[in-house]
């Protein structure tokens, strides 16, 4: 039982980092047709910003701050100067998913020529532990989950209750139909870049701090999790994503607790290839 | 009796008077990766018009209409409102000189919500002005009022229709650009589609270009209505003359002959 409580906490703190990932992620894809794979990339320079914030003695949560910024900067000189070139160029789909695995070699092996292949992690006191019996969470990791609530309370408010998160939700799901209503569809998907690197940039701080000690290529493995939790929720579903991270994120964990992490990341797919199987557009995908 | 009956019900509501623009267009040649599919179609629309474009499948009638509106690549001629050429302007900007366009397909955006779709129909609108415009376009169409917080994605045909032409209206268009408004409708929402609401729309003073597949029907409802066959205008007239016409009864109304006739018969680029 206590076992079962304990890997439960995990859970959900994973599924906290990778909700915050999947949503920036699964916006990208569904407002500007990229299906950005360097997005594990993008959240690790982000986690080497907050790093070096915090190298200078500043608390890693100014650095998040900084972190966000970034995140969302080089998305959008990403979007700028790779993807929306192409994109002019009528370049596939498919293509591009090539375009953005180069990206990522691209992004991770420059960060890693300059900062070494040597491992690093933040300074940060992981603070009293609170919970009862087996489930017992850090105030650190308290804080992640609590930020990642107060993120998807933002997204779903925004998408919701703005003109600018309705004109988002217009925009993925017909672009030219959304143009003729008189939205400028670029700024739009300008926007979506700059909000959804945000979430990238945090997401990348809080899997760095979750993760205790992190590289240039940590992020690699979680962006198979990113992917996993995305397509398991429905490709371009923001409540979705947030499900489909909740699943991946527990589902890993206690199976680690159980079977043997060396499989956590197996089980993620096994329930995502289910699921396809099942449901082939997603949990909360749209009936084919 | 629906709302927008001859004598507006709440002068400034939903009776609303527009004043309908001129559309021009000069020897318009358009297509895709700079291969054209319409060629040097020239068509004008007076203001509170209805003019019609009825063709073949293919014969580049959806084209002509997305070059018209911005969202097809212009590759010759010219597209004037009134007195201001939008010749390969973007969309956003053609929806902002006052052009509503209800396109064939993908006409809603299916996983947003009834009411959502018209608010985007009233994107442009100032923030406080949606809701009452809102309410204004829903007495047009009043099975929309009962349906608002569904998706769009799950309503009928012929109500996607009714929301797609609601939307368009949401920004009090001086031109609506309508891309068979009536195809897979059942034939009596179909002509409800036309006789009430298109007609509708030019009772208020708005101007419309209007695609059909329904000849007899559109003719009904039309000033005046061009034939379009393999990216050319073939025939052109107003619903009198074309009821005269043989080759055009034979084409478009039931005869023997088929649209070939009009294509063979006509030399191709000017209109007999
Ligand atoms: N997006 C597109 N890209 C390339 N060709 C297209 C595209 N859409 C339509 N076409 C071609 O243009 C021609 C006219 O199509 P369309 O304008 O849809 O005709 P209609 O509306 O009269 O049925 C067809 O041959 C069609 O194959
Ligand atoms: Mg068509």
């Amino acid at each position: 039982m206590s076992l079962l409580l304990a890997s439960l906490g995990f859970g959900l703190v994973t599924a906290a980092v990778l909700a915050l990932a999947t949503v920036g992620f699964t916006l990208q894809f569904a407002v500007t047709d990229v299906l950005n794979l360097a997005f594990g990339a993008v959240m690790i320079v982000a986690a080497y910003v907050a790093y070096w914030v915090n190298q200078a003695g500043i608390s890693v949560w100014l650095g998040l701050v900084a972190a966000a910024i970034v995140g969302s900067l080089l998305s959008l000189v990403l979007n700028r100067f790779i993807y929306a070139p192409f994109q002019r160029r009528r370049t596939s789909s498919i293509a591009l998913v090539i375009v953005a695995l180069g990206l990522t070699l691209i992004l991770e092996f420059g960060l890693q020529a300059f900062v070494g292949g040597t491992s690093v992690s933040y300074q940060l006191a992981q603070g009293p532990t609170v919970g009862s019996g087996g489930f017992q969470l850090t105030v650190v990791q308290l804080v992640i989950i609590a930020l990642a609530l107060a993120a998807m309370v933002a997204v779903h408010a925004l998408l919701t209750f703005t003109r600018l998160g309705k004109a988002m939700r217009a925009t993925a799901a017909n672009r030219s139909l959304a143009r003729t209503c008189g939205i400028r569809s670029d700024r739009v998907v300008t926007v979506t870049w700059l909000l959804s690197g945000a979430l990238c940039g945090v997401a990348g701080t809080v899997f760095a701090v979750d993760a205790g000690s992190f590289n240039a290529t940590s992020a690699d493995l979680f962006l198979v999790l990113i992917l996993a939790a995305a397509f398991l929720g429905g490709p371009g579903k923001a409540y979705g994503a947030m499900l489909g991270a909740l699943v991946i994120g527990l589902a890993t964990e206690v199976s680690a607790a159980y079977i043997s992490p060396a499989y956590k990341d197996v089980v993620a797919f096994v329930l995502l290839f289910a699921m396809l199987a099942w449901r082939p557009t997603g949990l909360l995908g749209d009936r084919a | 009796m629906s709302a927008e009956g001859a004598a507006p019900r709440h002068p400034g509501a939903e009776g609303q008077l527009t004043a309908g623009a001129a559309l021009t267009l000069e020897g318009l040649t358009a297509g895709y990766d700079s291969r054209p599919v319409v060629n040097e179609v020239s068509i004008t629309v007076a203001p509170g018009e209805i003019v019609s474009v009825v063709g073949p499948n293919g014969s580049g009638k959806s084209t002509l209409l997305k070059a018209v509106i911005g969202i097809v690549q212009v590759l010759g001629g010219r597209v004037r409102l009134d007195d201001q050429e939008i010749t390969g302007w973007l969309p956003e900007d053609v929806a902002r000189a006052g052009v509503g366009y209800v396109p064939q397909v993908d006409d809603v955006f299916p996983p947003l919500t009834v009411r959502e779709n018209l608010e985007m129909g009233g994107y442009l609108l100032p923030t406080r002005e949606v809701q009452s415009r809102l309410d204004e376009v829903v007495t047009v169409f009043p099975r929309l009022a009962t349906m608002l917080g569904r998706r769009a994605g799950k309503i009928s045909g012929g109500e996607r229709k009714m929301l797609a032409m609601a939307r368009a209206m949401m920004l009090h268009p001086r031109l609506f650009v309508l891309d068979e408004p009536t195809a897979n409708l059942a034939p009596a929402v179909a002509s409800e589609v036309l006789e009430e609401h298109v007609r509708g729309l030019a009772r208020r003073g708005a101007t419309a270009l209007i695609v059909e597949q329904r000849a007899r029907a559109v003719l009904a409802i039309s000033d005046r209505t061009y034939v379009l066959a393999g990216g050319r205008l073939r025939m052109e007239g107003s619903p009198e003359e074309l009821r005269s016409s043989p080759q055009f009864v034979a084409s478009f109304l039931g005869g023997s002959a088929g649209v070939a006739d009009i294509v063979s018969e006509s030399e191709p680029g000017s209109p007999p």
